[in-house]
């Protein structure tokens, strides 16, 4: 397990209050990599490797951040944002992970200002902006 | 009968005889006077027997004949020598009749008389001048063409070469007349071309083939589409080949530059599956190179995150390989041996980004594992590219592209059936025109089905479509097996 990651913020005020975090890729390396980024904060990870999978575990659990691919084999992410935005009444904020789309693509910025996603991270990303990302979500209130 | 009734009878005979011949006939005496006339000669001149007989030669015809003609010394000569003149041709119009032309004789008769026969000939030079029109016509039509046009006898002898086939073999009319035709070819090729030669004799097809025609003083050869056809005679016997050829090269040039057009589209819809791909295991690769950077991380961590980025490199590299593989195949363009099951896997693992990417499941069923055709396999590639691309374009919501390959005799069908939107009846046979496109415009060309039928006409085969609207579509690839 590596050693914690500088943190920005001090991480003490998470720890308590935060539910896990729910990392969505079918590519199992990818998961792999937000997962280290993120439990080096002592944050605790869920994965999900589809889009069924993911809308599984988005309703039977509590997350307040999902990372979540664009492309899944199944459907895709902003589909499953979609879904997660209608069913789930505590709504986690969804960032958006992709290779597949730019940073001022439309379709991004059209889910951004639908409120389908809060953010949007291009791959590849540095550790550090990912975990930028992440904690101006869990600063910011719901 | 008296004397005088026998001698009119005679006489009545003799003018009988003479009006019957379809020719004019007039006998002269040694003064060059009229003595008798038939009626044909009055009929073409115009004249009355009464101010013909008994003229002199001077009153009957035209002056301008008698001085072009020279007729009045030619029969003092006859006079003289006693032989006869034959075959000479005088044009001659009577007042009011348009031109005719004849030939004369004259002839030596006792009691001192010649006859002049002149024969009208109007017709016949009239149709020999018509024919000699038409065959100036037809020759011009064959030296005119920009086809190489030739003609042989039942053997492959060169009998005609046009200017055409001159201008591209580089080799005169003179030089090759009577030369064998596939002594012209390529050593590879002149006993195929012989056994063309010997299906002409006894075939009435037409036998269309592709080669190529050495060109010595040019030092090489062009590739020349031919198209060889049995020369009939009127009993529907052979007399010989007529050969016509066409230089391919701009054709191909042509070819070429679509093909490549096609390429960088198809390279486009790629990329976004492509980039997909490579900014997948690039990001591992960059975040796990940030975690080698951090102080204090276990020696097995560290492992992890080599060999992590090592594993996302390699995937990473393989795409690019893929996608090079794809640019640089149409520099090889050589007929030689190709296994269809590889084309076939390679050209599914070029489009699998992109399909997995649109949530399209990809099936592949062979009946064997090695399927050996005879073709350039950068070019199957990019037909099987074409078919996949516009199958996963016709399925935004995701599917199944099925493709099944099945043996048939000594054929081998290629069935690529995807789950799409269909193409609708009226599409559906102009599919395979250029620059038919059904997509919005500035996003296809409309030239990939019209590249596809070219290119696997070329490799011997054949390429159909099925469909029916809102129902998915099934393209079929036929190629004979080596």
């Amino acid at each position: 397990m590596a050693k914690a990651l500088p943190l920005l913020l001090p991480c003490r005020c998470f720890e308590i209050m935060i539910t896990p975090i729910l990392i969505v890729d079918d590519e199992p390396d990818m998961c792999w990599v937000i997962s280290q980024i993120i439990e080096s904060q002592g944050l605790n990870v869920v994965t999900a490797y589809s889009g069924e999978d993911a809308c599984f575990k988005l309703a039977n659990g509590d997350f307040s951040v999902v990372f979540l691919d664009a492309k899944l084999p199944d459907m895709d992410g902003l589909e499953v944002a979609r879904r997660a935005s209608t069913m789930i009444q505590n709504r986690p904020r969804v960032v958006l992970v992709s290779g597949y789309h730019y940073q001022d693509d439309p379709v991004v910025r059209h889910a951004i200002d639908d409120g389908i996603i809060c953010s949007f991270l291009a791959k590849p990303f540095t550790n550090e902006e990912l975990l930028k990302t992440l904690h101006s979500l869990l600063l910011t209130d719901r | 009968m008296s004397d005088n009734s026998l001698k009119k009878n005679f006489e009545v005979r003799y003018d009988m005889l003479l009006n019957a011949i379809p020719s004019s006939v007039l006998m002269v005496d040694r003064k060059l006077q009229v003595l008798s006339v038939n009626d044909n000669f009055l009929l073409k001149s115009q004249r009355s027997k009464e101010n013909t007989v008994g003229r002199p030669l001077a009153e009957v015809f035209p002056m301008v004949i008698l001085q072009s003609t020279g007729i009045e010394e030619s029969i003092r000569n006859v006079f003289r020598s006693g032989l006869a003149i034959k075959g000479q041709k005088m044009t001659y119009r009577a007042p009011g009749v348009p031109l005719r032309i004849y030939y004369y004789s004259i002839l030596p008769i006792p009691n001192d008389q010649v006859m002049l026969i002149m024969e009208d000939v109007t017709e016949q030079v009239r149709l020999s001048e018509e024919v000699r029109r038409v065959e100036r016509h037809l020759a011009s039509v064959v030296e005119s063409a920009s086809d190489i046009v030739l003609s042989t006898d039942t053997e492959g002898r060169i009998l005609t070469w046009n200017s055409a086939a001159e201008k591209l073999s580089g080799l005169s009319v003179q030089e090759v007349h009577g030369r064998f035709f596939y002594d012209l070819c390529d050593a590879n090729q002149k006993q195929v071309v012989r056994l063309i030669f010997q299906r002409m004799k006894t075939s009435n097809e037409p036998h269309t083939t592709e080669f190529h025609l050495l060109t010595p003083s040019k030092g090489g050869s062009i590739l020349i589409s031919w198209v060889f056809s049995p020369m009939l005679d009127d009993y529907g016997k052979a007399v010989g080949t007529v050969v016509v050829g066409r230089d391919l090269a701009e054709r191909r040039k042509l070819e070429l530059q679509l093909r490549q057009s096609q390429k960088l589209t198809a390279l486009g819809v790629m990329a976004g599956g492509i980039a997909h791909e490579i900014r997948n295991p690039l990001a591992v690769c960059s975040s796990s190179a940030q975690f080698l950077l951090e102080n204090n991380i276990t020696v097995e961590f560290h492992k992890e995150c080599a060999r992590k980025i090592q594993a996302n490199i390699q995937k990473a590299s393989a795409i690019i390989e893929n996608l090079l593989r794809f640019a640089r195949s149409s520099l090889d363009t050589e007929m030689g041996e190709v296994d269809l099951v590889t084309v076939l896997n390679e050209t599914i693992e070029l489009v699998a980004n992109q399909a997995k990417v649109q949530k399209i499941q990809i099936q592949l069923t062979l009946q064997r594992t090695v399927i050996l055709v005879s073709g350039v396999s950068g070019l199957l590639q990019q037909v099987f590219m074409n078919i996949f691309l516009n199958a996963i374009n016709a399925m935004p919501n995701g599917g199944v592209l099925s493709i099944t390959v099945n043996m048939v005799e000594d054929r081998v069908i290629v069935r690529i059936l995807d789950t799409g939107v269909g193409i609708p009846a009226g599409d559906l046979d102009k599919i395979f025109d250029p620059f038919h496109t059904s997509s919005p415009v500035g996003q296809g060309t409309g030239l990939g089905l019209s590249i596809c039928y070219s290119i696997i006409r070329q490799h011997l085969g054949s390429i159909q479509a099925e469909s029916r609207y809102g129902q998915g579509a099934t393209i079929i690839v036929t190629l004979p097996l080596l």
